[in-house]
């Protein structure tokens, strides 16, 4: 039993010891790939089998305006709920709950009814019911805080700022564009599941607290902003319109400093409105501009040198005749020299300048201008405006598109436009959020003004700014727009809307509208106000400047800009008290334009010559695309509908031969 | 009869690993049982009472010399084998087996005392038994007569994990006595038609559904496989680190199955991570290792033997146990030794450390 025996023995130990090695690494191994390779795997199945997740509304960044007024905030809130398996007496505890939760006694009972461990009695209370129900002591109800979004300021820039819904989405406005930024990471209360799906009780609950998201800092100021809405508001209701919408911008940068829709909404119960109302119609409707755009017309004029500042035309005594219609002044002119047609707002200069220009150069410098593109300001819902391309153009639209009409723009589009003249030549890209940033006020991103392309040289720039000043001296059609303490430049623009019915120009209802800059030698402000459907006056003179005017002076007071002359110190604190009464006399009337082409209806072309349908054509004054040879075969509208103003028209030939 | 020299001699490694691996065992089934609505004493004191009993057991079996029980062991035999039979006549059925005698105060379940006495006849037919170059067939006769009877009557039970726990164990002594090439071919030659014979006679649906399911856990994830899917489910959500105590989900919430008893190791993995899994591994590892440490050193063949075996059950119990809960082996129902919660596991694993506890103190004897 000793010797070699002995040794084998040993051996055959270690063999064992080698073999428990091997199983031991097996093992090891195995364990390693189950809970290290493949642990996400086994988590989550293991996460699908226990977990049951109620979502917190999480705490929204707050909403701040340029001098960090707070215009949007999150407010903590108790929310309520039972734990239906801890309460002793459902019966008793819905009885007492029931009158506290404004709801019947039933209703109570059933939500607590059935063996489930937890359900939401009622969400965001104000403080003092959640003490009471706290008061009523009842073992197996409990509270979460919650989140809930109020609006200070109400009505205030509440286009802007827009509203979320009872969950925490953004549903409009910057809470909606700015949705994911502002909104924090989502809270969650976790119960378990065991192995039988029940609910487990909550004291192993685990509640993931819920993040505030980021501060979005706005380039609004709640004090302008406040005027501009004051002022529209009072505009709109004196002249008995419909609406409106009012815009202050900064032309430098593209900052929009104040917009203002009327009728407003108040955002802490947007659910009460209907939706119409809670659109911002500064940036979603487009309208037809009518004498506003004659700005850039001569702009662009200018800046291709085929008029000069002293050229006259020939206004032809109020009547014109072009592409079959007759185009129309209100009052009759003679010869007006370029700065006059702008002053008087004459329809045939501005048609005749736009003659000269050609239809190839004014289309170009309006995409310039950016008319028929989105601004790409940062709110949602943002109307591109309808500039019909060139090749599209036929007849008498040269003649129509420039003074403002056959084209429509959002009133954003119109002062961005403007901007870019009263800042010397730049289209600037208008923006609302300047700076988010975190809780600990980091700034996490930070806005610069964004430049998009020079459109016209500053010297032409600097002429369109002494003509427009021209507008509002006393004869022109912009007077009412005019301040005592600094000179203004704008354009006043009148026009017809079109019938949804009658697809033609309406007869009474009309958009009126002033577009300007303040001070003309430096300026601070642009300012856009647009009435629509007023009833008093359909003038854009009589109704918008008196609000533009009233807006200008008092943002131009609240941002301390030193007045043009040195001695009206007295005249400016006179104004800021109460505006001049508006004047309304005949030289401000303007636009009723084109003959509304009575009732235009398209006839049937079909089976005619080209021959024909041209000498048809020129008796209706329409304005009809040809495209090929032969005998008229297809139409477009169909024979017997209405013509839109911005409908295509055209006519297509074929022969069969 | 007590010498001084033994308590100088004492095992306090071995000792020391198997307090340390006890106290995580009860720590683990305290973290186990703590969602169980229970009435009476809660399962980890239950634990620690039979813990006591495990230790009375050892200061009293380290009171005697193990040679003792060199020339007893076929009375013990006996005696196993009686109650074998009477737990058929007479044990109490549960869970559709037969494998408990009622004692009044406790149950007594047979089978997990054979795998100690199996151990002590082999040990005491092989230190007696001349060997050259290794056992031939014929020399293997008694030993398979001798396992043969208990495993007849332990698979009539029917009690399929304690079955081939003693067959293992069995085998890893007659491997250490040494077995001839020849020998062992010649028993799997035999064995075959019995595996056949007992796939389609012997094996109830539930135990080769089990056998299935473990080569294709989603053949049933609601029936046999849910044991093997929730477990490395528990297993593999644990991570590297673990949910922690007290925290891991799946078994708080009752998706393990026999959680305290035959999947304590899932629960520990799942709290403790593959870290605490290596901490365990490696505990057993040490323990296995010091056993076989043990038989080493043992100056007598019978000594040597009983070390062996008892290291075997050991050794196998574990790999059977963690290699069910981590999926790589079938479900059969066997214990984690000294951690799973369970009177006579606790019992048998005690009476085993006792013997290798013996025979590492007198040592020095001869």
């Amino acid at each position: 039993m000793r010797g070699g025996k002995e040794k084998w023995a040993d051996i055959r130990i270690r063999l064992v010891g080698a073999l428990f090695v091997a199983i031991f690494a097996v093992t090891a191994a195995r364990a390693i790939y189950l809970q290290v390779i493949k642990n996400q795997d086994w988590t989550k199945m293991a996460e699908r089998q226990h977990q049951r997740v109620v979502a917190l509304t999480p705490a929204r960044g707050t909403i701040f305006d340029a001098n960090g007024a707070a215009l949007a905030v999150s407010v903590e809130m108790d929310s309520c709920f039972a734990e239906p398996r801890k309460i002793e007496h459902l019966g008793a505890a819905a009885a007492r709950l029931a009158p506290l939760l404004g709801m019947s006694k039933e209703t109570v009972a059933k939500k607590l009814a059935g063996n489930k461990n937890f359900v939401w009695l009622q969400r965001q209370l104000t403080p003092d019911l959640a003490g009471r129900i706290k008061g009523l002591e009842i073992e197996g109800i409990g509270f979460v805080k919650e989140t809930r979004r109020f609006y200070p300021n109400s009505e205030v820039a509440a286009h802007v700022i827009g509203f979320t819904g009872l969950d925490p989405a953004g549903l409009e406005g910057i809470e909606f564009k700015y949705d994911s930024t502002l909104l924090g990471n989502t809270g969650f209360l976790v119960t378990e599941r065991d192995a039988l799906g029940r609910d487990v009780a909550l004291k192993g609950m685990l509640v993931k607290k819920s993040s505030k998201g980021y501060n979005v800092k706005l380039t609004l100021d709640k004090n302008i902003q406040y005027i501009a809405e004051k002022e529209l508001a009072k505009a709109v209701v004196a002249c008995g319109g419909k609406g409106g919408s009012a815009l202050v911008m900064e032309p430098q940068t593209g900052k929009v400093l104040a917009l203002a829709n009327y009728p407003d909404f108040n955002p802490n119960a947007s659910y009460r409105y209907p939706p119409l109302l809670l659109r911002n119609r500064a940036i979603s409707d487009s309208f037809e501009p009518g004498s506003t755009f004659k700005v850039f017309l001569v702009a662009a004029a200018l800046e291709e040198k085929v008029i000069r500042p002293n050229d006259s035309f020939n206004c032809e005594n109020g009547s014109y005749s072009i592409g079959g219609k007759t185009i129309h002044d209100t009052h009759n002119y003679g010869r007006l020299a370029v700065p006059e047609i702008l002053k008087y707002s004459s329809n045939i200069g501005a048609a005749k300048i736009g003659i000269r220009l050609g239809k190839e150069k004014l289309y170009a410098y309006l995409k310039e201008f950016g008319i028929g593109e989105k601004t790409g300001v940062d709110l949602p819902g943002e109307a591109s405006g309808y500039l019909r391309d060139r090749s599209q153009w036929f007849g008498v639209d040269l003649a129509t598109i420039s003074f403002g009409q056959g084209v429509t723009a959002t009133p954003l589009q119109m002062a961005t436009a403007f901007s870019a003249v009263a800042n010397g030549g730049v289209l600037m890209k208008p923006y609302l959020v300047s700076r988010i940033t975190d809780d600990s006020d980091t700034v996490i991103q930070q806005f610069e003004p964004f430049r998009q392309r020079r459109v016209i040289s500053p010297e032409t720039a600097r002429i369109m700014t002494k003509m427009l000043q021209g507008v509002t001296d006393e004869g022109g059609t912009g007077v009412n727009a005019a301040l005592a303490s600094y000179k203004v430049a704008g354009k006043t623009g009148t026009s017809q809307k079109v019938d949804a019915v009658t697809k033609s120009y309406s007869l009474d209802k009309r958009v009126a509208s002033f577009v300007g800059f303040v001070p003309a030698d430096n300026p601070r402000l642009t300012i856009m106000v647009v009435v629509d459907e007023p009833k008093s006056s359909p003038y854009g003179g009589v109704v918008a400047a008196p609000a533009f005017s009233a807006i200008a002076i008092q943002s131009l007071c609240y941002l301390k800009v030193a007045p043009s002359g040195a001695d009206q110190l007295t005249t400016r604190v006179v104004e800021a008290k109460g505006p001049a009464p508006i004047r309304a006399f005949a030289a401000l009337a303007e636009g009723a334009i084109v003959e509304a082409a009575a009732g235009s209806v398209m006839p049937n072309f079909t089976g005619l010559s080209m021959r024909q349908v041209l000498r048809n054509m020129e008796k209706q004054g329409l304005n009809v695309r040809l495209t090929g040879s032969g005998r008229a075969v297809a139409q477009n509208p169909r024979a017997g509908e209405r013509i839109r103003t911005t409908d295509q028209v055209w006519v297509r030939f074929a022969s069969n031969n | 009869m007590i010498d001084r020299r033994l308590f100088t001699n004492f095992d306090w490694t071995l000792f020391g690993m198997l307090m340390l691996i006890v106290g995580i065992g009860v720590a683990n089934i305290y973290s186990a049982t703590a969602s169980y609505a229970i009435s009476g004493a809660p399962y980890y004191l239950k634990q620690i009472y039979w813990l006591m009993l495990g230790l009375f057991l050892i200061v009293v079996i380290c009171s005697f010399d193990y040679h003792l029980l060199e020339d007893i062991s076929y009375w013990f035999y006996g005696a196993n084998l009686l109650l074998l039979v009477l737990v058929l006549l007479i044990g109490r059925r549960s869970m559709g087996a037969t494998r408990w005698l009622h004692l009044g105060f406790f149950n007594l379940q047979p089978s997990e005392l054979m795998k100690i006495v199996i151990i002590i006849t082999y040990a005491s037919f092989f230190s007696n038994y001349p060997v050259f170059d290794g056992l031939r067939l014929r020399d293997l006769g008694y030993p398979l007569i001798f396992l043969a009877a208990p495993l007849f009557l332990i698979l009539k039970q029917p009690d399929l994990g304690t079955a081939i726990l003693l067959l293992l164990i069995a085998f890893s002594m007659a491997m250490y006595v040494g077995i001839r090439w020849k020998t062992i071919f010649s028993l799997l030659l035999a064995l075959m038609p019995v595996v056949y014979l007992g796939w389609h006679y012997y094996l109830r649906d539930y135990q080769k559904n089990r056998i299935l399911n473990f080569l294709d856990p989603e053949r049933d994830p609601l029936g046999s496989g849910y044991h093997i899917i929730q477990s490395k489910i528990a297993v593999g959500s644990g991570g590297m680190f673990g949910k922690g105590f007290l925290h891991g989900t799946q078994s708080q919430l009752h998706f393990l199955p026999e959680q305290h008893t035959d999947f304590a190791f899932s629960v520990f993995s799942e709290e403790w991570g593959f870290i605490g899994c290596l901490v365990m591994l490696f505990l057993y590892f040490s323990l296995v290792l010091w056993g076989l440490y043990i038989a080493r050193r043992c100056n007598d063949r019978f000594g040597s033997l009983l070390a062996v075996g008892v290291t075997a059950m050991i050794f196998w119990h574990i790999v059977v146990n963690i290699g069910m809960v981590i999926g790589i082996f079938p479900v059969v129902g066997v214990p984690l030794p000294f951690f799973s919660y369970g009177g006579t596991s606790m019992i048998t694993s005690m009476l085993g450390a006792a013997l290798l506890l013996n025979i590492s103190m007198r040592r020095f004897m001869f």
